[in-house]
């Protein structure tokens, strides 16, 4: 991996407001929307689709490509918005996100949308999915590795930790997950309604290398993302500090914009939100 | 004397004739590689056998993730660990992506008459059946296991075998064609037509073979593929027999029963009476009894066929 420069963080960080920008125009397409955990990964998926995975967008079914697992399928309005732009497909698209048949559904569909790699929605699937991705490539000494984005509340779900144990097994070193650690679920605060921290804990306990950083500073998402495994022999994950809605202040770390039904109101702050972030940015 | 197989020891000989054919054939064991017919393909292909212990969850997802990168993963525990225990992984991570993953379920049906209900597995055609683009494959004799086992991995996409536990005879003499989705006329017969699958096809054809002593002459289909079901061969049967039969170790619910009656009410209506297991938790015992409990034995299968045919 070349060096990255600030001039790639730069424009990474002018990527992702881009992103925030395809994920509004989704929203506005169809006035709601799962916003709060789009947002928090926005920056993850940014660095993955524009700085560190290795795709084809005009090849999606390239053999030897990366691949990306959203386990939080909710999260898809983040996903569809970093695959238009990399060109998986015409932006326009975008407008049809709710409508009837559309290629855009609440959660993805990968024989909709090129570049999706597998339909997830329900929670506590993606990460062994993804667990027998790597061990299918390392079987095949392919050079292919494979990024998970997880919630936080969605480590409730016991099989996460069934696929936790197998990959360890396994030593899958070419996986990595990223815990999109906002805190918050549908009901509340991750630590009220289930809590299962200490994370690091938790995952080294499972036999896997762990980092924390913060979720929405470019540096270290790179940092992480192209320097696993970040111990020999384990599977490698990211604990990432994030913010919910990350990006449109009136909604961040409020619980109500898990699912947002949007105002008019808000969606002009958002996008005078969005133009202020570019114009720091320049 | 009628000869026997062990089910499992026929898929284990099987599925290393396969893997031999296939090198992307991987087995994934939960726990489950000597119980569930593993063992010999573990031994001639050590490198494609993955055991995650009692997973019975994630294994699906690996199974799929292992797709996804071109593997033919097969999956094979006990029927109810493999179906009803991950049933959301298998509808969405091997349905609803349509992956090309086998999943077979042994010790299906009350096979495993001594364990009692947390080990039997009546559903298990029931619930995958609703999952679109799902192949069923219910095999009746050793020489149908072997021959489903080789079409499934044939198959492109997914698939779920269900066998037994108990030895089965040899019910199929000689070469046949065995083709997923088209069921085979055992017998002839022109009186009624005995629809069976699996593990009582064979009762269902020592039925029959009482019924001829008496004078009626039963037609015996074998439906061994649940999913897509022969339409035509239960419409024939419909139109030229004008009453069907039907013989399985299932709950009625959404067992081959009414699999039948869905197609033969809309296509060509006649009465049909269902023998199988009704809604309750099957006790232990020994599996003959159990059998003879809901009416599977083969004199009770002809008497019903009796009552039928006089009503």
């Amino acid at each position: 991996m070349r060096h990255i420069s600030e001039q790639d963080i730069r424009r990474l960080e002018r990527t992702a407001v881009q992103i925030r920008r395809n994920i509004l125009r989704m929203i506005k397409a169809y006035g709601k929307g799962h916003l709060g955990g789009a947002l928090s990964a926005a920056d993850i998926v940014t660095a993955l689709y524009f700085q560190v995975m290795r795709i084809k967008p005009e090849d999606p079914k390239w053999k030897d490509r990366d691949r990306f697992v959203l386990s939080a399928g909710h999260k898809c309005l983040v996903l569809y918005a970093a695959l238009a732009e990399r060109g998986y497909f015409d932006k326009s698209l975008l407008d049809t996100y709710g409508a009837l048949d559309s290629k855009f559904p609440g959660h993805p569909d990968m024989h909709k949308l090129p570049g999706v790699e597998t339909n997830t929605g329900a929670l506590g699937h993606g990460l062994s999915i993804a667990g027998g991705m790597a061990l299918g490539a390392k079987l095949d000494h392919l050079d292919v590795k494979v990024y998970v984005v997880m919630g936080d509340g969605e480590l409730a779900e016991g099989s996460n930790w069934e696929a936790a144990a197998a990959c360890s097994k396994y030593q899958l070193e070419n996986l990595l997950v990223f815990v999109d650690k906002n805190e918050l679920q549908i009901s509340g605060s991750t630590k009220e309604v289930m809590s299962y921290d200490p994370l690091p804990d938790k995952w080294k306990a499972f036999g896997w290398a762990v980092r924390e950083i913060d979720g929405h500073n470019m540096r270290e998402i790179l940092d992480a993302a192209t320097g696993f495994p970040f111990e020999k022999g384990k599977p490698s994950v990211v604990i990432a500090h994030t913010v919910k809605s990350k990006g449109f202040s009136f909604a961040e770390g409020k619980v109500s914009y898990h699912y947002w039904k949007a105002t008019p109101e808000e969606l002009a702050q958002a996008e005078k939100e969005l133009a202020e972030m570019e114009r720091r940015l320049q | 004397m009628e000869k026997f197989a062990d089910p499992r020891e026929t898929f284990a000989e099987a599925l290393v004739e396969a893997g031999k054919k296939d090198s992307r054939i991987v087995a994934l064991s939960a726990d489950s590689s000597s119980g569930s017919g593993f063992s010999p393909f573990k031994k001639n292909f050590p490198d494609r056998h993955l055991e995650f212990g009692i997973m019975e969850q994630g294994v699906i997802g690996f199974a799929s993730g292992l797709a996804t990168m071109g593997k033919i993963p097969v999956v094979a525990t006990i029927a109810t660990f493999v179906t009803s225990r991950p049933f959301e992984m298998v509808r969405n991570d091997i349905g609803y992506m349509r992956q090309n993953v086998k999943l077979v379920g042994r010790c299906g049906g009350i096979t495993y008459n001594d364990l009692g209900p947390t080990h039997q597995s009546l559903e298990d055609f029931a619930i995958l059946g609703t999952i679109p683009g799902f192949t069923l494959l219910s095999p009746g004799d050793p020489i149908e296991i072997r021959k489903a086992t080789l079409a499934m991995f044939e198959h492109v996409g997914p698939v779920y075998m269900r066998i037994g536990q108990q030895p089965l005879p040899y019910l199929h003499e000689g070469e046949y064609r065995f083709e997923i989705g088209k069921g085979i006329t055992m017998r002839e017969g022109k009186d009624l037509t005995i629809v069976a699958t699996g593990t009582v096809l064979q009762k269902a054809i020592a039925a029959s073979d009482i019924l001829k002593q008496k004078g009626i002459n039963a037609r015996v289909i074998n439906m061994h593929t649940l999913k897509p079901i022969d339409r035509d061969i239960l419409v024939q049967a419909a139109r030229e027999t004008g009453k069907i039969l039907t013989v399985e170790e299932n709950y009625l619910r959404g067992g081959l029963g009414s699999l039948v009656c869905q197609v033969v009410s809309s296509e060509y209506p006649v009465p049909v009476r269902m023998i199988g297991i009704d809604d309750t938790f099957v006790g232990t015992g020994p599996y003959e009894d159990l059998l003879a409990k809901f009416g599977l034995q083969p004199e009770q299968i002809a008497e019903t066929a009796i009552a039928f045919l006089r009503k």
